[in-house]
């Protein structure tokens, strides 16, 4: 019995959720197996998750903090499913940090996100000899699982409870002062060899996060090579482990050419960027400008036991905080034009879907 | 907008964020950052001296110029330098920078320095060293306030100076190091931006949280050509120039705001821009798709509308429509239509069309208006 959620195309992969000792973990095609990154419309649009054995860099926007809300989520997810973290960053006090992650947000059935109430009452079908036949519409039973394990939908407003951190296997490395980069490989490589990845079992999935990694106060941040050896070296380290590491960091600080080096190094690449402030221009263009913060470009996405590569219909992302608390991804929605003259797009496979529909040429 | 600018140095820093912290970017096609800078020295002092902002006390880091002519400025444009409360500290890193001066003094007396400490400058022989500069601006600044919890501001004549003499690291690690100090309220500092590397500027923009740039009037009339007749124009149109500031906003927005600025005899007014020109962001966006979802409102609305077969089976007789009727209640859906009129399709206007059906039998035509079937 397929698991059909409505905004989807027809044709979805079965990932089953198996209940193995390690919560938080996805099995999918090819062998891959996927780790939460903590927002839900994020793992919809790559398909799962972040898969594990990959790198995942987010490029910064100089002039907005967006990505601290990406490394949030990845975070607190982590927590919540007892995986053990690795937390660097560039501030003399990591450990402040954890205690502005979120918390898990209310179950899925309070939220009042429901894309298609028409689609789970049927549809009203203007048929001229319905009413002899009574009321017969097809109900679509949403078959959406009450008890989300996986993802979680973090409430930005409140802090993660003490529980979650006190408990866990929690490193926070501060990178400012380090004159090169050996400190942190000798952090990072211990705290991988403990996820090996071997035919058996997985006990337990790890993650890191490293933020702003070229930050201009650290002291190596001129050292352009030796942090593209150590970002080499990274990788190659969570190729052979069960965990995910995410890094960001801001491109415009990088030279262009080493910039460009580190974006082939990920897996998984994604930008984050800033958006004008109250922008007349840009209110006209897209609905929902007003509740957004700022946008989200997937450029790759990691496909490691496979050839084929992932195509999305749409790249480019609307990041809205709803309710002022819940992370939300949203695909770029046109506003209604008065004139006539508005261009029309090609006609998306499943016209009852947002994040996946139409083709987006960007 | 430089009233926004000093609204926000003035405001200062919330508690357990950042200080606010300005970037004055010019290059030489229109080098008045130095004006705007002191535009801003004066504006802050005078509010701080009216005690309508959150920081108490100035210290000022002067590179680029000796101590005495900031005191002099300051005296100029009204602002009373030597009042009973001390609250203005220069850090004097014009004298001498390096210690030479002092070296060469040593060598020369023997040793007997000449201090020569102005009113309410101190000095600082040693630039190189960042963590020195660092404390020595937080022990001054809290000289001027004192301790407990009342902040300061700090302000750097040219960032450009200091680059001199220390890597960009350290500079990024000083600035960084003053704004997470939870004794500053806000900090600014001028840059020339042709001096360095476009990555210096970038650092140096990533460190703060507003930007304001200075720019020529028109970017195109910068050296091309200079013909004998455009001269004048030329010189006229150098005093004047764009100001254009973004502010890094709490919710991750940018506010981009512009205005012009004309320097007359050493002072510079602002006024906004008198023909707007439209940033328009379309480098910014893909094309997007229209909107496929309803909004509540929307889903409402479209809840009452009424289907074409839906009003009936409600009491009321059903018709079959078998196509040679033409329904005549299109508007009003409670009337029933009385069965048994044949009536023909009537051009409303001027001419008639008479069709008569060759039989009885006959099934209504597949050319038809399909939308006569539908009973709305």
């Amino acid at each position: 019995m397929a698991t059909s959620k409505p905004w989807t195309s027809s044709f979805s992969r079965n990932l089953a959720t198996v209940p193995s000792s390690a919560p938080g973990l996805k099995y999918g095609p090819n062998g891959t197996i996927f780790i939460s990154s903590g927002i839900p419309d994020l793992d919809k649009i790559l398909g799962g998750g972040f898969p594990l054995g990959s790198l995942v860099m987010v490029m910064e926007d100089a002039e907005a903090p967006h990505h601290m809300l990406l490394l949030r989520n990845f975070m607190s997810q982590g927590l919540v499913h007892k995986q053990p973290l690795l937390y660097a960053s560039p501030s003399k006090d990591p450990k402040g940090f954890l205690g502005t992650l979120p918390t898990p947000g209310a179950s899925k059935d309070d939220k009042s996100r429901d894309r298609d109430p028409e689609n789970e009452h049927g549809l009203r079908i203007a048929w001229q000899y319905k009413k002899y036949f009574g009321e017969n519409q097809h109900h679509f039973d949403s078959n959406r699982d009450v008890k989300h394990e996986y993802c979680h939908d973090f409430d930005l407003r409140k802090p993660l409870e003490k529980h979650f951190i006190s408990g866990q296997h929690i490193d926070c490395v501060s990178i400012l002062d380090s004159p090169n980069l050996a400190a942190l490989r000798d952090r990072c490589a211990p705290f991988l060899a403990q996820f090996p990845r071997n035919d058996s079992s997985i006990s337990s999935a790890g993650r890191i996060s490293i933020q702003s990694f070229c930050a201009p106060q650290c002291k190596y941040s001129n050292m352009e090579w030796d942090m593209l050896s150590f970002i080499r070296s990274l990788r190659s380290m969570i190729r052979s482990s069960n965990a995910v590491a995410v890094v960001t960091f801001p491109p415009s600080l990088l030279s262009p050419s080493f910039s460009r080096r580190w974006q082939h190094m990920a897996d998984t690449l994604l930008s984050v960027r800033a958006i004008p402030d109250e922008d007349k221009e840009m209110a006209k263009l897209l609905t929902g400008y007003q509740d957004m913060v700022g946008l989200l470009n997937v450029h790759k996405v990691a496909r490691i036991n496979t050839q084929v590569p992932v195509i999305l219909d749409a790249t480019t992302f609307s990041i809205k905080l709803q309710k002022r608390r819940f992370l939300v991804l949203e695909s770029l929605n046109q506003a209604p034009i008065d004139s006539s003259s508005g261009t029309s797009y090609g006609t998306s496979a499943s016209c009852s879907g947002s994040s996946k529909s139409g083709a987006l040429d960007f | 907008m430089a009233e926004s600018i000093c609204r926000a140095l003035r405001d200062g820093a919330l508690q357990g964020e950042h200080a606010p912290a300005l970037t004055i970017k010019d290059s030489i096609a229109s080098p008045f950052g130095f004006h705007v800078f002191t535009h801003l020295l004066t504006q802050l002092s005078s509010n701080i001296l009216a005690a309508k902002s959150q920081s108490r006390g100035l210290v000022l880091v002067a590179f680029s110029r000796s101590p005495s002519f900031y005191l002099d400025l300051l005296n100029r444009k009204g602002i009373d330098v030597a009042s009973s409360q001390k609250w203005i500290e220069i850090l004097d890193c014009y004298t001498d920078p390096l210690g030479w001066k002092d070296a060469l003094l040593a060598s020369e007396n023997g040793g007997s320095l000449s201090n020569e400490a102005s009113t309410g400058a101190s000095l600082c022989r040693n630039v190189k060293d960042m963590d020195k500069l660092y404390s020595s601006i937080i022990e001054l600044g809290k000289g001027i306030v004192g301790q407990g919890k009342v902040r300061f501001c700090v302000a750097i004549d040219s960032v450009n100076e200091i680059l001199r003499h220390a890597s960009i690291s350290s500079v990024a690690g000083l600035l960084s190091n003053l704004r997470s100090n939870d004794r500053v309220s806000s900090i600014f500092w001028l840059s020339h931006s042709d001096l360095h590397e476009d990555r210096v500027t970038a650092v140096l923009e990533y460190m703060s949280s507003m930007v304001a740039s200075i720019e020529p009037q028109n970017q195109s009339a910068n050296g091309r050509r200079c013909n004998w007749e455009s001269l004048p124009l030329l010189e006229h149109n150098y005093w004047k120039g764009r100001f254009h500031v973004r502010f890094k906003r709490r919710n991750g927005r940018v506010r981009v705001m512009s205005e012009e600025f004309h320097v007359e005899q050493s002072a510079i007014n602002f006024r906004s821009i008198s023909s707007e020109d439209e940033i328009v962001n379309r480098s910014l966006l893909p094309k997007v798709q229209f909107n496929l979802q309803l909004s509540e409102k929307e889903q409402i609305d479209r809840a009452k509308v009424v289907l074409p077969f839906e009003h009936q089976g409600t009491g009321k007789p059903i018709q079959i429509y078998d196509g040679r009727r033409s329904l005549t209640d299109g508007k009003s859906e409670a009337e029933p239509v009385s069965t048994g009129i044949l009536q023909t399709n009537e051009n409303s206007s001027k001419g008639e069309i008479i069709y008569l059906r060759d039989s009885d039998d006959e099934r209504p035509d597949s050319d038809e208006d399909p939308d006569d079937d539908l009973d709305i």
